[in-house]
């Protein structure tokens, strides 16, 4: 039962229902300092879980177990941010942009190839991002040598979230060392299996190594996995990277509106060391006030974002500045109310959102996002050019 | 909101923005036109000539208002004194004065303390003359321009009522108080021992503490719409001056720190916008949780527009700083509209008052 005929009151009941008769009991503990395989068996059970349910690919179209309304997919997400489910983390790359990549421009075989497989557990790492391609990822130097029937490529990826886990990349190479550099760029669909790919982890801020750097060695990718024509990789990717941004932001904002504020409020609450509850505090109920507003209008943008046919050349990125920025000073705010306490909490539990309530961890951990996927520089610029037409930089400086 | 009303309200908007931007500079716009416009009547009852629509089409002319950085009382007039007469029982007094304002005839505004968040500044006691008022209203906005008032005071039961007065009324005094914002007029408005005879107290329609209450919800939530078009104002005066200024042989704006304090002052407005329309349909729909979005949007849409009026300024360089250039006819207004119907940090106050006594619980909102 996927809750298809309900109207859109007695769909939230539904989901309400399933919240409280699904959500593993205690998953927090029980995700806090396991090791790597029960985290990607517990994340790989809840997708199963979300799957049954009709939860699991709401934003995909419906002939391939999508097809939910938009109005719908904003309900589930407020529900499941309110029930404080676990998060999809492992599987956030394979459902998200490898599936908007293979429906914008994958051959019917590609998606059948895959689409399927992801719903059955297949997971995709994005290898974008370069030692010398961050900001300016179109300066990526990965090439891709056509020989007969496949490419050849050799190069090093950084940044890669979940490489470890994963069973396929998305993968930008350049094909045209000649053309101007966003001219001469592939995507490829590249099995994380193929000789030549050596993945090793990066030990991050955090102390975590989710992140790893892929190195290519002469790995040899048949033609048939390249996506788009050759040299339009570049073009692909920009029409797809923020494709799912909107709902992925919404839910994101939810969970730090809705979970994250309630344990922020929550600690406020409790006696510190001197028997004080923070929350008495004028200047506590300030910050709070202030932070419970600014949630606010940011999850009315994420529903504005979602809900909106044809959202502003900027909205996708006033969202993402705004909702990094806040979810840094939120975290910054928890860190500091906690106090020594939260230094002590070593570990943060996995499968939760980038509030977990190990302030300290989350805290250090929210350059995760005004860091990566644009920078918040970036960001800004992209504000200022394409939402309120200012002048770009001059040519030489970009 | 429907389609239909989307575009009545744009049409509603292009028409504000003619009116409001063509008055002379330094005048206030011509109180005819504005009747003529039935801006006065948008939320007045049909049989009362009104057009029986609702806050969210004042809040779109009060926006404008903010853009124009206009003079004159319509805000005072449009959320205060049509929002007090819309929340009190009909009666032939109160439906006259209705009629009045809606045709222009009458300017009634209703004297809530300037800075207050809540509370009734009068109060009626019981003589041997009768029902007398006293009491005192500062910062009451338009009150030097209006030609009747509404005063809200405590009845002898310690009920609130609205007490109806003509400025001129013995007892009665009304002050000019005049401020650094020279687009907008206040006054100090004092009732000592002013006889309120049985027409002159009006009762509210349903609860009359709720009415109070939704009286300070419009007041805050018109002077946040109030900034955010200020604030809208000067993001566009500030790219388009950044756009054409050059320094060092190229555009302000393409300079990343110019472009990215403007890129601040996009998000700062969004935001502001997304809260202001919250507020707005809350004071529609009604139901729970009206008076959190209004401290919400007034705590922020009012500090965000002198954060952006302060950065317009800056962003002009020494041009901003002159007279001529207009920036600190908003930065006054901002800062001015910032304090007026309850300072940021008192809005918040208000949202803080919810945070000890709330538990935990799964789906649990505040609100």
């Amino acid at each position: 039962m996927t809750g298809a005929a309900l109207d859109l009151p007695d769909f939230r009941a539904h989901v309400r229902d399933w919240c409280r008769t699904h959500i593993p009991d205690g998953w927090r503990r029980a995700q806090t300092g396991v090791p790597d395989e029960e985290f990607v068996a517990f994340q790989k059970e809840w997708f199963q879980e979300l799957r049954r349910a009709g939860f699991a690919v709401p934003h995909w179209p419906a002939e391939w177990g999508g097809g939910m309304p938009v109005a719908r997919q904003a309900v589930l997400y407020q529900e499941l941010a309110a029930h404080d489910a676990p998060r999809l983390v492992l599987a956030f790359v394979s459902i998200h942009h490898a599936a908007s990549t293979l429906l914008a421009a994958g051959t019917r075989e590609q998606r059948e190839r895959h689409l399927p497989a992801i719903l059955d557990g297949e997971i995709w790492v994005q290898g974008f991002s370069e030692p010398d391609a961050g900001s300016d990822l179109a300066a990526l130097r990965t090439t891709a040598r056509r020989e007969g029937g496949s490419y050849v490529v050799n190069g090093q990826k950084v940044w890669a979230s979940g490489a470890a886990h994963a069973d396929w990349c998305l993968l930008l190479a350049r094909t045209d060392p000649d053309a101007p550099k966003r001219r001469g760029i592939s995507y490829f669909l590249m099995d994380m299996r193929t000789p030549g790919v050596d993945v090793r982890p990066i030990r991050q801020a955090t102390g975590e190594s989710h992140f790893c750097e892929i190195f290519l060695d002469d790995a040899v990718i048949p033609a048939g996995c390249r996506i788009g024509p050759e040299n339009d990789g570049w073009r692909v990717a920009q029409e797809t990277l923020g494709a799912e941004r909107g709902m992925t932001m919404l839910e994101l904002a939810e969970r730090l509106g809705n979970g994250g504020f309630r344990w922020l409020v929550e600690l406020c609450g409790r006696p510190g060391p001197g028997g004080a509850r923070p929350v008495d505090d004028a200047r506590v109920q300030d910050r709070l006030a202030v932070l419970e507003t600014e949630l606010t209008g940011l999850r009315a943008l994420c529903a504005e974002l979602v809900e909106n046919d044809s959202p502003g050349p900027a909205d996708a990125s006033i969202v993402k500045l705004y909702y990094s920025e806040l979810l840094q000073r939120m975290t910054d705010f928890g860190a500091e109310v906690a106090g020594l306490a939260a230094h002590a909490e070593l570990r943060k539990p996995l499968s939760s959102g980038w509030e977990s309530g190990a302030w300290v961890l989350d805290f250090i951990g929210s350059w995760e996002w005004t860091i990566p996927g644009g920078s918040s520089e970036i960001q800004r610029s992209i504000i200022g050019e394409r939402g309120l037409g200012l002048p770009r930089e001059p040519k030489g400086s970009r | 909101m429907t389609a239909d009303l989307t575009g009545f309200h744009e049409e509603l908007r292009v028409l504000a923005r003619g009116l409001l931007g063509k008055a002379a500079s330094g005048a206030a716009p011509d109180w005819r036109s504005i009747a003529r416009s039935g801006w006065l009547g948008l939320e007045a009852p049909e049989p009362l000539d009104g057009a029986d629509a609702t806050f969210a089409e004042v809040a779109v002319v009060l926006r404008e208002a903010g853009r124009a950085a206009a003079r004159g009382p319509y805000p005072a007039v449009a959320a205060l004194g049509v929002g007090a007469l819309g929340l009190l029982e009909p009666s032939p007094g109160r439906d006259r004065l209705f009629r009045e304002t809606v045709a222009g005839a009458a300017v009634p505004v209703t004297a809530l303390e300037g800075e207050a968040v809540e509370g009734v500044p009068f109060r009626l006691e019981r003589t041997g003359r009768g029902l007398l008022l006293h009491g005192t209203a500062a910062f009451v906005p338009g009150a030097p321009v209006a030609d009747r008032l509404l005063l809200p005071a405590l009845g002898p039961d310690g009920t609130p009522v609205v007490v109806e007065a003509g400025p001129d009324a013995p007892g009665l005094e009304v002050t000019e108080q005049p401020v650094v914002d020279e687009t907008r007029r206040f006054g100090l408005v004092t009732a000592r021992g002013v006889e309120a005879g049985p027409d002159a107290v009006w009762r509210f329609r349903g609860d009359p503490e709720a009415s109070v209450r939704r009286l300070h919800e419009r007041a805050a939530i018109a002077v946040a719409c109030d900034s955010l078009g200020l604030s809208e104002a000067m993001l566009e005066a500030t790219v388009a001056y950044a756009g054409v200024r050059e320094q060092f042989g190229r555009a302000i704006g393409s300079f990343q720190a110019v472009k990215h304090a403007c890129a601040d002052m996009l998000v700062q407005v969004k935001v502001s916008g997304k809260l202001v329309e919250g507020a707005v349909r809350g004071q529609v729909d009604g139901g729970r949780g009206t008076g959190v979005a209004a401290s919400m949007a007034k705590s922020h849409a009012c500090a965000a527009a002198v954060e952006v009026a302060g950065k317009a300024m800056q962003l002009h360089g020494g041009m901003g700083y002159t007279w001529e250039s207009g920036i600190h006819v908003y930065l006054k207004r901002a800062v001015l509209n910032r304090s007026l119907s309850g300072s940021p940090a008192a809005h918040r106050r208000r949202l803080a008052g919810r945070y000890p006594a709330f538990g935990l619980g799964a789906g649990e909102r505040l609100s």
